[in-house]
């Protein structure tokens, strides 16, 4: 006989509400729906009503994770509507920036995948890692959440001593290849509790059209880092893991491999950050009429803002913010079928789901 | 970002396929291929023979009476390539049967501005539940 078994709103494995329901036969789960809008806030209506200043700070707020991410897609966005190129140096502080969120958003993604795995220890290892890693960031911009980092033209602060940045990143890659990576690729918990489980085959992750670490441990290649690379990424050398298993170990192992990839990536950027402006000054700015798209490969996968301006307007005509667990978090349904419901937290964990993101 | 000879021959084929004649325009980042002739579903059954991957559909309502503009976003091999549609009678086709990625965006869009979104399964509401089709963004619904 089947019953019906809902995970959410408000469920201890949830770090935001939403609700998966679940048609259980057994322990098997045989169907399964998702609800979402629990966090709804009208940020794009909203966006709307704000300037070109004061809408980057309202979608600062889009989500508290990777804050940073969508203060730059949406620069970037009215950078093509001003015409304005940011300078040299700016483009390095951008790529240090994204790396230090992705270097903290999987830290934070592998600790609650711990305590899901019922691996206290690592979870507590990744917190405090964590916290290292947001002192990076506080040590570049003053806050550890929201950053406000970006602005039109540029950036608002400069990295002025990169040396003094490069020794506490060098301290964080100790730690990260030392003890997160070899727990999460060889450690007998990682490996019985997430090989096998939520699967994701290929076909159907190009189906559902995933994006990010999701897509690429279901062998899809993409990263924009790569394919059509912003900010001064097209200057940086690294790799894009990719895995083809499809299961939540292969989605471990992927972020784990980027984590080594940002710490390369932020070497490299720190190491070369070229002298110069950080932004283009503060002259008046002015808006040509249009639409301009742009994107950036965040964290959990890409981003992308449309942002249209109409002729003399102070505020945007429409913020449109198509975010990485919009497409991931579908896919969901398709993951837990045929799995133990005791799997279902930490396989609906493993897309490193953004519950505010989703719905702005 | 620069469109390179390759990606050009591919919009150039795309364009024929479709039998439209216009050229893409490069505009904020993306290809836009913009002409009345433009059928949706043509469109994506393009797009999917070509493994491009659905990225998202941005709704902008016009002023007064004039409609709706729905641009369709599709990543082909890292290029944007983008598909305006004039909406002025309230529907569009679906597209979900070709392309499963548009599900909740096609969603989002009836909810957010009361559009019909035609030959898809009536779902219940994404984000706001029991509310009703248009609140969120569209003039006049309160």
């Amino acid at each position: 006989m089947s019953y019906k078994m809902p995970m959410g709103p408000y469920h201890p494995a949830l770090e935001e509400p939403y609700k998966l329901e679940m048609i259980c036969e057994g322990e098997t789960v045989c169907e399964a729906k998702l609800h979402i809008g629990f966090n709804f806030r009208g940020i794009e209506h909203l966006a709307e009503t704000r300037n070109h200043i004061q809408v980057i700070a309202l979608m600062e707020r889009v989500c508290g994770i990777c804050s940073n991410i969508h203060t730059l897609t949406l620069c970037q966005a009215m950078e093509e509507l001003t015409g304005l190129q940011p300078p040299p140096r700016a483009l390095y502080i951008r790529v240090v920036m994204a790396e230090l969120e992705r270097l903290h958003s999987h830290v934070l993604w592998a600790g609650i995948a711990a305590k899901l795995m019922g691996f206290k220890t690592m979870f507590m290892e990744c917190f405090a890692l964590r916290e290292k890693v947001m002192d990076v960031l506080q040590a570049i911009s003053g806050n550890r959440v929201n950053y406000s980092m970006n602005r039109i033209g540029g950036v608002n602060r400069d990295i002025s001593d990169s040396w003094s940045i490069l020794v506490m990143v060098e301290s964080l890659e100790r730690e990260i290849l030392d003890t997160i990576v070899p727990i999460f690729t060889t450690s007998r918990t990682a490996q019985s509790r997430c090989a096998g489980i939520g699967i994701l085959s290929h076909e159907k992750a190009v189906s559902c059209g995933v994006v990010g670490p999701t897509a690429r441990a279901s062998g899809v290649p993409q990263d924009l880092r790569r394919d059509a690379p912003y900010a001064a990424y097209s200057e940086m050398k690294f790799n894009v893991p990719v895995e083809e298993a499809g299961d939540v170990r292969a989605r471990l192992l992927v972020r784990a491999l980027e984590m080594i990839e940002s710490c390369s990536i932020l070497h490299q950027a720190l190491a070369k950050m070229p002298t110069g402006p950080i932004h283009t000054g503060d002259a008046k700015i002015a808006f040509s009429a249009g639409t301009a798209v742009s994107r950036v490969e965040a964290p959990r996968g890409e981003v992308v803002y449309s942002v249209a301006w109409k002729e003399n307007s102070r505020n945007p005509a429409r913020v449109h913010v198509r975010t990485p667990t919009y497409v991931t978090m579908p896919a969901i349904r398709w993951m837990v079928v045929g799995s133990r419901l005791a799997d279902t937290p930490l396989i609906q964990a493993s897309i490193d789901p953004c519950y505010s993101c989703t719905d702005r | 970002m620069s469109v390179t000879d390759e990606q050009t021959s591919v919009l150039d084929e795309v364009s024929r396929e479709l039998g439209i004649e216009n050229r893409w325009v490069e505009h904020g980042r993306v290809s836009w291929l913009a002409t009345d002739k433009l059928k949706v579903r043509e469109v994506a059954f393009a797009m999917k023979a070509r493994a491009a991957r659905f990225v998202t559909i941005t709704a902008t309502e016009l002023p007064g009476t004039e409609g709706f503009l729905l641009e369709y976003l599709w990543d082909l091999k890292g290029r944007l390539l983008g598909f305006p549609f004039h909406v002025t009678d309230n529907s569009i086709e679906s597209i979900y049967d070709i392309c499963e990625a548009s599900d909740w965006i096609e969603r989002e869009i009836h909810e957010g501005y009361a559009l019909e979104i035609v030959g898809r399964e009536y779902e219940p509401l994404l984000l706001r539940a029991r509310d009703k089709p248009g609140v969120n963004l569209r003039e006049g619904v309160k």
